[in-house]
């Protein structure tokens, strides 16, 4: 498939980002590298350019992570998830002790049915910083960068990533998580792209915010003197060229400064933490998206909160993520619908689903609903069960959705801005547990 | 101006060496205030050499990896799901039950507790202080004083609660002291508390917290916690009133907890270089519990032995103010905290700024 068909396809799915004037919204531009055959990249509304296999599904890779009591993922080069069903958790996280039974084993997928192998044809041959493995099962595997490849059973469409993440541990949640392969960034030397909840972000290769000045133009800088002290400008090299978005200006003889889509780049030397956007709390200052994550559907909104800003509802009451993942050396996701219910109705509920939806209750959706993104949507809830309603079920609950996960808010939130649901569950919410949707945290990266 | 410095040298001279005196160029007095923010904080818990005398019984040991290996042995060859073993512990923790488990948990005894006398009385069940005041309520005493996780130095809360007020800045607290005439008597000053945005200025080391730093107010995410109380000081320890406090404390897992204390005062000996003393009042007991559940998280009270089931009962039982109207429960419980500041210089935003803020009203009605 072309360079320009795989573009089509990310701005098909950015569609619904385009502006009131019926652009599409920009999409983030990447470095065109040689991949497999059917390979893509597909340019993804919450983690950007993606790798793709022939159907448009994502590709990730489980890397080793360090859990509290041992290792678990894969080391590069020597898969670990087969055709075989975990039954035990492994006490990776302490306190608890390894050999308990998991829950639900008769519906529990086999780590390879969760994560289906990127299988590599018989004739395929290594390209570029895609290699082949040959599996103790006996089954070619692609490889990126040497870690083996796999897609999702949550993904159903081009442009799903909902296995996994590119975001930080804070965010992704605090177990051995799958991350999508990208394409190189198409960013200079020293700065970088991170995904965030809000969107796609120009950082520094430090993880340090990126500004640009709304008095600026793409020829000249309006920030000098006592501004520039505050804003010191991103400067380029001396030999630096223009390439594609990305151009320079030239602030004093010598002294090149560089420019994305015409608007010169600068940090905020007030910025104390990484990823830090109080930078954007100055008058004309403002952070810098490759692509924006997609509007909220109808009903929602942005609340400030003590810590951040976060998605709320109609009421500006906080909304709620689930985040799970079993304790299994496999680590299979235990946040969707079709996973075991078991951890959640555990800690939102005491081990009642009927409590849960008084604690936590979803955050329901109207018939006929759309989201207007492929992040956001609704779903089919059976109440008594948690599980996606059958077909038909006239008890059903209608429910908002994002990354495919139902959304909840918190009966324990008294007044508009409160986040007093954030991090209930265990390791601080993050192993599986409830957190709030931040789109802005000023203190502890929930939102990188 | 004269008239100030006139006033000010004689204060000076009046209190001599022993007092602080508002004269020195280099006071951080300036125009009548001082700022001080937190840099330690503590649940004030009395302690013996090696709580002989509070807990005769012992400390507490049964924490979750001891209870969770008695209810759920393994030794045995017998397979326990996740659901009746693990999960059923987290269910306990987090929805405790009024029901008492067959571990004991360990409450400190004696009449010896740090605190304040927040009702005016001096009742039956009330503590003496070290220093011989009488009438000191601190339940949380009892329930927390043989639990090694909150005693000095080296309990985890007490470790993880207070890094955190120094390396997340979400928990940086400033009181502000102003229309000070004299640091060492003053019978009319005014104490505002307001959430600051910097780092605490260290020496070189980076470990050492130093006075003298400077420190924005959070205008833009702080509202909550501004709260003004009014003062006196007498022979450099300022007591306020009692007001209703909320202000912001995590232990640094990325959880955004807060503290609510209602009729909170505050007691502390004022230096120019910090204060150290007192925050005493009525600590909500659902909040501070979700707040230990969500920042210390099993795995931490693992590491203090503490039972949070155990926990939640004592707080319960022990709770002894702002009855619930409904049930008549007790919503909240006596306690104190051990708090020490250091002095800043604290800036204040241009008014307009300050104005679009949050008002003490605004956090009043939450």
């Amino acid at each position: 498939m072309g360079r320009l068909a795989l573009l089509a396809i990310g701005l098909t799915l950015l569609a619904t980002s385009a502006t009131a004037a019926g652009r599409a919204a920009p999409v983030e531009d990447y470095e065109n590298v040689p991949m497999p055959p059917g390979f893509q990249v597909v340019v993804t509304e919450l983690e950007g350019p993606v790798f793709a296999d022939a159907r448009g599904h994502t590709l990730y890779t489980w890397p080793s992570r360090r859990m509290r009591n041992g290792y678990t993922g894969e080391a590069k080069g020597v898969p670990a998830c087969f055709n075989e069903k975990s039954t035990e958790n492994a006490g990776l996280m302490s306190p608890y002790p390894p050999g308990l039974l998991l829950p639900d084993l008769d519906t529990r997928p086999t780590c390879t049915e969760a994560w289906p192998v990127a299988v590599a044809p018989a004739d395929a041959k290594p390209v570029g910083a895609f290699s082949i493995v040959m599996r103790k099962d006996g089954i070619r595997q692609w490889q990126y960068n040497d870690h083996p490849l796999y897609t999702s059973f949550f993904d159903r469409r081009p442009g799903d990533v909902l296995g996994g993440t590119t975001r930080s541990g804070r965010a992704a949640g605090n177990y051995a998580w799958r991350t999508p392969i990208q394409p190189p960034e198409k960013t200079p030397s020293g700065i970088t792209v991170a995904t965030t909840a809000a969107g796609r972000r120009l950082v520094t290769v430090g993880k340090m915010s990126i500004y640009v000045y709304d008095k600026d133009t793409p020829k000249a800088s309006a920030c000098t003197g006592q501004c520039e002290l505050s804003f010191p400008p991103v400067l380029a090299p001396a030999a630096a060229m223009a390439k594609g978005e990305w151009t320079t200006i030239q602030r004093a003889p010598g002294v090149k400064q560089w420019a994305f889509r015409g608007q010169p780049l600068y940090r905020h030397a007030a910025d104390i933490e990484r990823m830090s956007m109080v930078g954007g709390d100055e008058p004309g200052w403002s952070v810098v998206y490759t692509m924006k994550a997609p509007p909220l559907p109808p009903g929602f909104t942005f609340k400030e909160t003590d810590a951040g800003t976060v998605v709320a509802d109609s009421r500006g009451m906080t909304v709620y993520k689930y985040v799970c993942a079993d304790d299994a050396l496999d680590q299979l996701l235990c946040d969707h619908p079709k996973t075991s219910q078991a951890y959640r109705i555990a800690i939102c509920g005491g081990g009642d689903q009927a409590r849960c939806l008084r604690e936590f209750p979803p955050v329901l959706a109207p018939e006929g609903a759309k989201s207007g993104s492929n992040a956001w949507g609704t779903m089919y809830l059976d109440p008594a069960t948690g599980h996606e309603a059958a077909p038909g079920d006239k008890r059903a609950l209608h429910v908002w959705t994002f990354r495919d996960r139902p959304v909840y808010t918190y009966a324990g939130d008294k007044f508009a801005g409160d986040t007093d649901g954030d991090s209930r569950g265990e390791f601080n919410g993050a192993r599986q547990g409830f957190n709030a949707l931040f789109v802005r945290d000023d203190y502890f990266g929930k939102a990188d | 101006m004269f008239r100030r410095l006139q006033r000010l040298c004689a204060v000076g001279a009046l209190v001599g060496l022993a007092a602080p005196a508002l004269a020195a160029d280099n006071s951080p007095v300036r125009q009548g205030a001082i700022g001080y923010a937190l840099k330690a904080l503590y649940w004030a818990v009395y302690q013996t050499p090696d709580g002989k005398d509070e807990c005769p019984q012992g400390f507490n040991t049964w924490g979750p990896r001891e209870t969770f290996k008695a209810l759920f042995p393994q030794d045995k060859g017998q397979k326990w799901t996740e659901q009746e073993s693990h999960l059923a512990r987290e269910i306990e923790g987090w929805f405790p039950s009024d029901q008492p488990e067959k571990f004991p948990y360990i409450e400190a005894v004696g009449k010896v507790a740090l605190g304040l006398n927040l009702d005016g009385k001096i009742g039956a069940n009330d503590f003496t202080s070290p220093t011989g005041e009488k009438g000191v309520d601190n339940e949380l005493y009892r329930v927390i004083g043989c639990q090694v996780h909150y005693r000095l130095p080296d309990g985890q809360t007490t470790f993880f609660d207070s890094k955190a007020i120094v390396t997340d800045h979400y928990n940086r607290m400033m009181i502000e002291i102003t229309n000070v005439d004299d640091l060492a008597n003053d019978p009319d000053v005014t104490v505002t508390v307001y959430r600051g945005l910097d780092p605490l200025l260290t020496d070189a080391t980076g470990d050492n917290i130093i006075p003298g730093g400077s420190q924005r107010i959070d205008v833009k995410r702080g509202g909550r916690f501004h709260q003004v109380f009014k003062g006196r000081i007498e022979n450099g320890v300022l007591t306020t009133e009692g007001k209703d406090l909320t202000f912001p404390w995590t232990t640094g897992f990325g959880t955004p907890t807060v503290m609510i204390v209602k009729d909170l005062r505050f007691q502390l000996k004022l230096r120019e270089t910090g204060a150290d003393g007192l925050m005493a009042g009525n600590v909500d007991i659902e909040n501070f519990y979700s707040q230990l559940m969500k920042a210390e998280s099993t795995h931490h009270e693992a590491y203090g032995q503490l039972s949070p089931p155990g926990l939640a009962r004592s707080l319960r039982a022990r709770a002894d103010g702002y009855p619930d109207p409904k049930t008549g429960r007790m919503t909240t419980i006596s306690a104190a905290l051990d708090a020490r500041f250091t002095q800043v210089f604290i800036l204040h935003p241009p008014k307009a700024i300050a104005q679009s803020a949050h008002s003490p009203a605004d956090a009043a009605s939450r």
